[in-house]
Parts: structure tokens; C-alpha cells; sequence
């Protein structure tokens, strides 16, 4: 059932004249030619014949017993296909794994949870599925499901993190605890460093939470084929290869019988739709059942109401230590992390933030302590940043409001600690390095971008002057942002790990994770590229036929990229922590030496001469004395003579920290790898209206290095939507809860998403200091701009208001209007 | 959404209507309460119009309906009976080039997942038809009304300037 769109001839590559580097340049995208006609197939698109239709009945308590489920008038509608139970589920399925499954309390009790694609007994948030109705078409399926009659028995709801922690309502009663994790590191000698400094500064700062609301919901089409006794799936998972586990082992089958394929085009996702397996598992339950292909498309309000896709919902307590001269001597940082009603898979994102522990400050002392909490809320998934942006922005909060207690200019402040470019490749306390920079210059280029609108500009004191006496502050602090790129994986089981046991492990049990390409001559000298990893807009098919028709001294239109599905691919990590560019890239390199070599074998054995007598050039073999050439047309057909396919080719690009024993102590003690390390500096220009607490962007100034830039129109692509996320994420965007877990968010008019009229003009300047640990130089950038706008915005309007002496303003995420008036109000009192 | 239709032995309640979608007229009956988006992606097979919140706010289902834009999730089928539709698969020219402003889109990168560009693209229609030359102000008035989420809107104004330009040529 694979519907991938390979790239085709028929998508223009206007750049193309003749043979020349293709890599560095701006490439437009080989995807969007079927895109912007109409003809690209997302998972909506797919509707096979005699498809059935599924729609869920879910929850609208945060928090009940289920007394009883009555099924009978749903039933007797005419067009009723199948109502599917929790019951149902339990006689035939598994539950879907969780992050945690085994909770030991502090007396020594063991307890677990358990998480089922339809809830029975209890439900834990609202918009849990309680059921599932299958019927003809998707608008008779919801009139069947309104005549599912669930009786519940209300029962009191926890939806405060912080709260959550005093177990008054428990929601996992088998566990009797919403602490679920918890871990103290400590790196360095953080007691010294806080007793011997001058002063210790402290603040408390909170992350709503917010998510990635792709445009395009979640999809699945499940087809059971009886004779083989096996699944297709078509969905939009994010990550196919890696999370199918959450599918196949719900469902009870090898990872074989599950084929889990995702269309070449996905309406976005950054990192939310990794924890759509529900909807994949119910589905094919519903498929298997009826013996016809099902399908459901997720509707708005159940992706922003019970969606499994919200993202990290933070407190911190941040405290640094800090001597008279302006030096950072020691770092704190503590935050519970409301999960919501399941430990999910991305429990990893609470300790992600450890790549980057003290942004692109030196501070060797330090300790990072989180409680993960449970509360009757939607679960957490990924999103873009995976849970570096509240990191990102709480230090930068604590370093602006030291800063200000030490009365030091909070850029000087920066400065002073800034990482140095001979300090790199930089280790951090928390042995994760960085590969590459220079944070100093950054910092210096974008306040000379600052001082020039400083002199008759937006930030011309008497603009300003003149601004405030209409009640519009103005204001700029400019910072240095690291975004962590391409992750290794092993990291990533440090919850389910006997940590003590981590101390003493030996570097040999790491798994790392590489990324997997193929490449096969066909028959008309085209060469097909498969991509083992699913994309979701980041332009991986250009990306590749653009480095392979480089190394084969090709060009891009005769390159064709498809992608592989969940059984043909190998386990690897795909789409995921910024890491395409720099994995497809050293793929690339490393399939296109391995086709070489093979082109070079056939035609060698053809002409019965050694390898060394032959040589591939611009597109043909040649013989060493050029007395004879072979095209990749005459050398397809002489291998297809062959018994074996010699010119179908693999490749698998390790994981780039493999090679370097820097990275083998964040890699035996389970810490996450990061190795390379994008950074830039931005200044945001922030206009705050102090009578309405209005928040506008006047101007975002940025400066970006992310190494070699392969595609620079794609980079910068990624850093404008990045952007364009971290505004909405500082200024508009949260899934609010009422105290009894009712979501205050379930429609685009409550969860609002930035438009064109709320992202500013964007200015970006890219330096490139090429990675010492990838094969291309290039640097993870998937998660710019959503790592570092909303911590960089948040500065900036500290520092708008700072005339107004209000402590730490901008002390919440998303920093709203209604939560700068109670701040500017409260000030005035 | 729920109409009379449960246990009626005749089945759903239906109208006949006619409605020309890219130049081509189509007749079928339709439940009243058939969303004009869905009658264009699974009655016309018009898949570019997307659907994204089902509620009017994302645009995605943008087309245009008598040379006007409407959201198509925002209307029933049978309220464009005897309408002329517009969607992006419209667009190309029958020897299947690009309208200039498909051809600015992909030049300046003003999509990535794409979700979204076909609304974007009828919704920029309608504004260079009405202002062959707008200011960014009008550009972000004309486009206010759909949402993307990829790509920042900096390369979408590139665009439609860029459009502009091509379409006055």
C-alpha cells in the first residue's frame, strides 16, 4: 500500500544549468510542484474503495469512573458498522507502552500504569476516548457516536502541577503517586560554588503549555489483510521507523506484520504527531474486526482538546551564583514538569535541556533536579525544541535578573561569561560538548545592528522618549542562544535505567543511532534514492538529490528520492532533535561512494580488468587508458544480467559523536549527546503598551550559524518558521485549564496561532563555522527560532519596561497582555 | 451535524444541485449538511482544498466561489448550487505551467509542508485581482485570514510581490 511520491522529472529544478556544486546553493524544493497544483497525496487525500470511517466518543470529564458504556441504540443505527469498547480492547489487545510503566514509590511499593488506546474504568482527562464507531461515512459516524450513552461517576481533578505533587488527588491510583520521576544531578561541586559566591540570585518563572498545532491533523487508514494476517498502515506518525513499536505492540504482532507507511507529504509536525498511535492502533483493531479498510481523521478541537499532543508545561526555581565582578559561579535549576495523565515516550524532553545546561555561559558548578508530575490533563508529546525552549528561557530570565541585581549592563553581564572560541570544542558540566563558535563575535555583530537603530532608528532616544509618553516602552536584550543538534538515542532510556548502575557502564553498551540510505541504478541511468525517515516540509528529497547528484557528478533531476516504510526501513531514529541535514548529508556521501565503488566493479569485471584500471567520472566509467567508457544506462543493463543487483547500494551514516571519545562520558552515563551546536544571537524589538499590556514586535534582528549551510534557502526557511513558532509561543499561544481540568483551548479562536499580522519583519544575518564532528561541517537547525525567540523576547521586554522598575515582567510564558497588565498594575499599588 | 437521516428506511434526505468547479460543471445529490469542502475533495476529487480546523480560522480550504474567496468548511454544498468554484488545481495552465503566482511561491520557498498554500495561493489571488500592486499592509490585510505554520509569512509577502510583478508584466 505504499503511496510515497518519489520526486519526478516533472517537478522543475530551475537552478540547473550545467554541471557544477549543487551543495551550498539555494535550490528550490523538487516537493513543491505537486504541492502547489493540488496533486501532493497527505493522508486526508487517502480513501481507499470500500474504506469505512471511525469516530470516537470521548471523555468530557477531566476525571470519572466509568459506570457503564450502553452500546445498543448506536448499534441499531442502520449504518452502525462496529462500536469498540475498553472491554473489547482488553479481551484482544495490550495497552500502549508508556514512558513509565513501573512507579516505586518512596516506602518501596511497586505499582504500574497502564494506558489503553479506548479508557474503561477510569477516565483521566477530558477528550479520552471511551469508544470507537465505525460507519459508511465520517458524518454518520459521529451521529452514531452521539448515541453511545456512557455513564459516568465524576470524581474530583487535579490539573496544577505544582499541586499535583501533594497527591491529593492521585491519578494513577495503582501507583498512589503523581511524582513519577524524579532526579537530582549534580555536576561539578555546586554547594561550594553557591556558599562562596557574593551573591545568590533567585527567581521563579513558569511555561505555559503550548504545542505545534500542524495545519494538517491527525490521519490514519488501517487495512487488515486475513490471508497474511498483517496490518497496512497508512498514517502521518512522525518518526515511523523508531515509535511503531507503540503500534505493533498494542496491537500484539511482530514488528514485520505491521507496515507502517507515511505519505511523502505530512501537513507539519515538529515532533507532535510522534504520538498519534492510538488513533493507528484503533483503527486497525476496527480494520481486523470488520475485514475493511478504516479510516480516521482527527477533527481541531479533538487535536486541541485530547489530541495527545501538548507540550511541556513547566515551574521553575532558578538560582545562580554570582560574584561582585560579574562572574557566574554556579547554577540551580529545579521545575516540575506537569505530563499530564500518561508518562508518555518524550519524559525524555525533561532531559534534554542537559545539552545545553548553561546556554553559552562558562558555569562549571551545577545541579538540574525535576519532578515529573501526572494531573488530569492531556498527555505530553514533543514538540520543536523538546523541552530546551522553557530551559532556554528560564536561564536567560535568572541571568537578566542577576544582572540587574549586580546593577551591571545585563549585555556586558552576557559577555563577560560567554564561552570563549579557543574554550571549543566546549565541554559542558554536563559532558555533553559544543563543537564550534564564536559566541563573542555574535554577540558583538548584533549589538552593532542595534546601535545603528539606535541613531535614527526604531531605538532612537528620542523616538523612544516620545514613544513612552504615549504609554509604548521600547526595548532590546540581545543574547546568545545554542540550539543542540542531531541526538543520539541511548540517552533517551536513562528513565527506565537503574541510574546508579550508569556510573560504571562500560561505552561498548551504548547504542548509537545512524541514519540509513539507499541508492539504485535503474535502467535509464536515473539513479533512486530511499529515504528511511518520514519529512514533514523540511525538503529532504531536495536535500538529497541535491548532495547525490554532487557526489555522482550528476544532476539533481537525474536523482529520484522515495521514501521506505516502517518494515522495509531499518530501526533508526529519522525526523527527529534537528537531525536530517547532517544525517542525510553524511548518508549521502556515504551511498554515493559505496554506488562508486559498484559502478566501478561491474564495469571493471565487463572490460575483465582490476578495479584500479577504471575510474568513475562525471557520470560514466572510463577506462584508465581511455579506450573505452560505459554510461550508467550500458552499466544498468550489464548488471541486470547479473544474478545480484550489484548497483543497489546501502549505507548507514553513524551517529556523528561515535568516533569522538570527548562524547564517552555523556554516552556510558546516559546523558544526552548533542554534537553540534548551532548557535546565534537575536534582538527582538519589543514595543510593550503599558495601559493595555499589548506586546508588538517592531523588528526581529537575528544573527544564525549552523555551519555549512547545505541548502541556505531551506535554513533559512527552517529559522523564519521557527521564529514565527517562538513568537507565538511567547505572545499568543496556551492550553489553559479550569481548576477542574476543563481545557480552555479547544478551538483555533481560544488556542491562538500567530498570523501574517503577528510576526514582524525578520532580519537575519548568517555567519558559517563549519562542525569539526560531521562530514559536511553542517549543524542541526530544525529547532532554531523555537528554541531562542521566546526566551530572546521575553529579555527584550524586560528590558522595554525596565524604566518602570516592575520585577521580572515577563516571569510567564506565553507573556500575555492580561498577565503584563496584573504585573504593571500590581507594581503601581 | 445530525439531521433526520437515523432509521429512515429512504435513507438520507438529499438535493440535487450543479455546481462548475474549475470549468466544469458537476450535478450530484448531496445531504444538505455536506460541507462544501468535502464536496470539493471527495464529490470532485479536488484534494487541494484542505481541510485544517473545520472552523474558519486556518484558510486552508480557501477557494473561490463566483471570483470571491470563501472558506469552503465555512458553507454547505447546497448553499453554491449553481456557483462557479475555483480551486488551486485550477490554476496551471492546460500545457501545465505554472500560474505566476504558484511560480513565486515555489522561487521564493513561501511553503514547506504545504498544508496551507493552497488557501494562501487563492487567498493572494483575489488580492492581486482586486490591488495588482499592494503595499505590505495590504498584502497582510489581504492574507490575515489564513494561517501557516511552517514558514514565518517573511518568504509568503516575497511572493505576492513577486506575483505582482510577473502578473503586470
Amino acid at each position: 500500500m505504499s503511496r510515497s511520491q518519489p520526486t519526478e522529472t516533472d517537478a522543475d529544478v530551475t537552478a540547473e544549468t550545467e554541471r557544477e556544486s549543487f551543495t551550498g546553493q539555494g535550490l528550490p524544493r523538487v516537493e513543491d510542484h505537486r504541492i502547489l497544483t493540488g496533486r501532493a497525496e497527505y493522508i486526508h487525500d487517502i480513501t481507499p474503495e470500500n474504506c469505512l470511517h471511525m469516530a470516537l466518543v470521548r471523555s468530557m470529564h477531566a476525571h470519572a469512573d466509568v459506570v457503564e458504556i450502553d452500546t445498543s441504540e448506536a448499534e441499531a443505527h442502520p449504518e452502525c458498522e462496529l462500536v469498540l469498547t475498553g472491554e473489547d480492547l482488553r479481551a484482544e489487545y495490550n495497552p500502549m507502552p508508556t514512558g513509565i510503566e513501573t512507579v516505586t514509590t518512596d516506602d518501596g511499593t511497586e505499582g504500574t500504569i497502564e494506558e489503553w488506546s479506548l479508557a474503561a474504568d477510569t477516565v483521566r482527562f477530558v477528550g479520552e476516548p471511551v469508544a470507537a464507531v465505525i460507519a459508511t461515512n465520517r458524518y454518520v459516524a459521529e451521529d452514531i457516536a452521539d448515541l453511545v450513552d456512557v455513564t459516568y461517576d465524576p470524581k474530583d481533578a487535579v490539573a496544577d502541577g505544582l499541586a499535583a505533587r501533594e497527591d491529593e488527588v492521585v491519578v494513577h491510583e495503582s501507583v498512589g503517586t503523581n511524582v513519577v520521576d524524579h532526579e537530582r544531578l549534580e555536576f561539578g561541586d555546586p554547594e561550594a560554588a553557591f556558599e562562596e559566591a557574593d551573591h545568590v540570585v533567585e527567581g521563579e518563572f513558569s511555561w505555559g503549555r503550548i504545542s505545534g498545532v500542524p495545519l494538517e491533523t491527525a490521519g490514519v487508514v488501517a487495512q487488515y489483510d486475513d490471508d497474511t494476517d498483517s496490518f497496512d498502515i497508512d498514517c502521518n506518525i512522525q518518526l515511523h521507523t523508531l515509535v511503531d513499536d507503540t503500534i505493533y505492540e498494542t496491537l500484539g504482532y511482530d514488528a514485520d506484520d505491521v507496515r507502517v507507511n507515511v505519505p511523502a507529504d505530512v501537513g507539519g509536525s515538529y515532533g507532535t504527531k510522534i504520538a498519534i498511535h492510538r488513533y493507528c492502533c484503533l483503527a486497525a483493531m476496527a480494520s481486523k474486526a470488520l475485514d475493511r479498510p478504516v479510516k480516521f481523521e482527527e477533527d481541531r478541537i479533538e487535536n486541541l482538546q485530547g489530541g495527545d499532543m501538548h507540550c511541556s508545561d513547566r515551574e521553575y526555581r532558578m538560582r545562580l551564583a554570582v560574584d561582585d565582578d560579574g562572574t557566574m559561579c554556579g547554577l540551580d535549576v529545579w521545575f516540575v514538569d506537569d505530563f499530564g495523565a500518561f508518562p508518555r515516550y518524550p519524559i525524555n524532553q525533561v532531559l534534554k535541556p542537559l545539552s545545553v545546561l548553561t546556554n553559552s555561559y562558562v558555569i562549571e558548578d551545577a545541579v538540574y533536579e525535576y519532578d515529573l508530575v501526572l494531573t488530569n490533563k492531556t498527555s505530553q508529546t514533543a514538540y520543536r525544541g523538546f523541552g530546551v525552549d522553557p530551559h532556554i528561557y528560564a536561564l536567560e530570565m535568572i541571568v537578566d535578573q542577576a544582572a540587574r541585581e549586580l546593577g551591571m549592563d545585563p549585555t556586558e553581564f552576557r559577555r563577560q561569561n560567554l564561552i570563549e572560541p579557543d574554550q571549543q570544542p566546549y565541554t559542558l558540566p554536563s559532558k555533553n560538548l559544543y563543537d564550534s563558535g564564536d559566541y563573542p563575535a555574535t554577540l558583538d555583530r548584533i549589538e552593532e545592528i542595534i546601535e545603528d537603530e539606535r541613531d535614527g532608528g526604531l531605538l532612537d532616544p528620542e523616538v523612544v522618549a516620545a514613544k513612552r509618553e504615549e504609554g509604548k516602552y521600547r526595548g532590546v536584550q540581545p543574547s546568545v542562544i545554542i540550539e543542540p543538534g542531531v541526538s543520539g538515542s541511548d540517552w533517551t532510556d536513562r528513565q527506565r535505567s537503574d541510574r546508579e548502575a550508569l556510573a560504571d557502564r562500560p561505552r561498548d553498551d551504548v547504542d548509537e543511532l545512524p541514519e540509513h540510505l539507499r541508492a539504485q541504478l535503474r535502467e535509464d541511468g536515473t539513479v533512486r534514492a530511499y529515504l528511511a525517515t518520514d519529512s514533514s516540509g523540511q525538503g529532504h528529497q531536495t536535500l538529497v538529490s541535491q548532495l547525490l547528484a554532487d557526489e555522482l557528478e550528476l544532476l539533481p533531476s537525474d536523482i529520484e528520492v522515495d521514501y521506505l516504510d516502517s518494515v522495509d526501513a531499518p530501526t533508526e531514529y529519522g525526523s527527529a532533535a534537528s537531525r536530517m541535514a547532517v544525517m542525510l548529508s553524511g548518508a549521502t556521501v556515504g551511498v554515493a561512494e559505496a554506488l562508486i565503488e559498484a559502478l566501478e566493479a561491474v564495469a571493471a569485471d565487463h572490460w575483465e580488468v582490476s578495479t584500479d584500471e577504471v575510474a568513475y567520472r562525471d557520470g560514466q566509467v572510463e577506462r584508465a587508458d581511455g579506450s573505452d567508457t560505459l554510461s550508467l544506462t550500458e552499466l544498468a543493463a550489464i548488471d541486470a544480467e547479473g544474478e545480484k543487483r550489484r548497483t543497489h547500494v546501502s549505507y548507514n551514516y553513524d551517529h556523528p559523536a561515535t568516533d569522538f571519545e570527548e562524547f564517552d562520558d555523556a554516552f556510558s552515563q546516559k546523558l544526552p549527546v548533542y554534537p553540534t551546536a548551532a548557535f546565534g544571537a537575536n534582538a527582538p524589538i519589543v514595543e510593550v503598551d503599558v495601559n493595555t499590556g499589548e506586546v508588538d514586535i517592531l523588528k526581529f534582528y537575528t544573527v544564525r550559524d549552523c555551519g555549512t549551510m547545505l541548502n541556505p534557502m531551506i535554513v533559512e526557511g527552517q529559522a523564519h518558521g521557527g521564529i514565527a513558532q517562538g513568537v507565538g509561543a511567547a505572545l499568543l499561544e496556551e492550553f489553559g485549564y479550569e481548576e477542574n481540568g476543563q481545557p480552555q483551548a479547544i478551538t483555533l479562536f481560544d488556542y491562538l496561532l500567530p498570523s501574517i499580522e503577528n510576526v514582524p519583519e525578520i532580519e537575519m544575518e548568517h555567519t558559517v563555522t563549519p562542525s569539526p564532528f560531521t562530514v559536511t561541517g553542517a549543524k542541526g537547525v530544525g529547532e532554531g527560532g523555537m528554541i531562542d525567540a521566546p526566551a530572546s523576547i521575553a529579555t527584550s521586554i524586560n528590558a522595554a519596561l525596565e524604566p518602570l522598575e516592575v520585577d521580572a515582567p515577563a516571569d510567564q510564558i506565553p507573556v500575555s497582555p492580561a498577565h503584563l497588565r496584573s504585573k504593571l498594575r500590581e507594581e503601581r499599588q | 451535524m445530525s439531521t433526520d437521516s437515523t432509521g429512515s428506511d429512504d435513507g438520507p434526505v438529499t438535493e440535487e444541485i450543479t455546481i462548475t468547479v474549475n470549468g466544469t460543471d458537476v450535478t450530484a445529490a448531496v445531504e444538505p449538511r455536506l460541507k462544501l469542502s468535502d464536496f470539493l475533495r471527495y464529490e470532485c476529487d479536488q484534494h487541494g482544498v484542505r481541510v485544517g480546523c473545520e472552523h474558519g480560522v486556518c484558510g486552508a480550504c480557501t477557494v473561490q466561489q463566483d471570483g470571491r474567496t470563501v472558506k469552503s468548511c465555512l458553507s454547505y454544498a447546497v448553499q453554491a448550487d449553481g456557483a462557479e468554484i475555483e480551486t488551486v488545481e485550477g490554476l496551471a495552465a492546460e500545457d501545465g505551467s505554472l500560474h505566476p503566482i504558484q511560480e513565486a511561491f515555489h522561487e521564493t520557498h513561501a511553503l514547506q509542508c504545504g498544508f496551507c498554500t493552497s488557501g494562501f495561493v487563492m487567498a493572494a489571488k483575489e488580492l492581486l485581482e482586486e490591488n495588482p500592486d499592494p503595499s505590505r499592509e495590504e498584502i497582510e490585510t489581504g492574507l490575515a485570514d489564513n494561517i501557516c505554520r511552517c514558514t514565518g509569512y517573511q518568504n509568503i509577502y516575497e511572493a505576492v510581490e513577486r506575483a505582482a510583478e510577473r502578473m503586470e508584466e
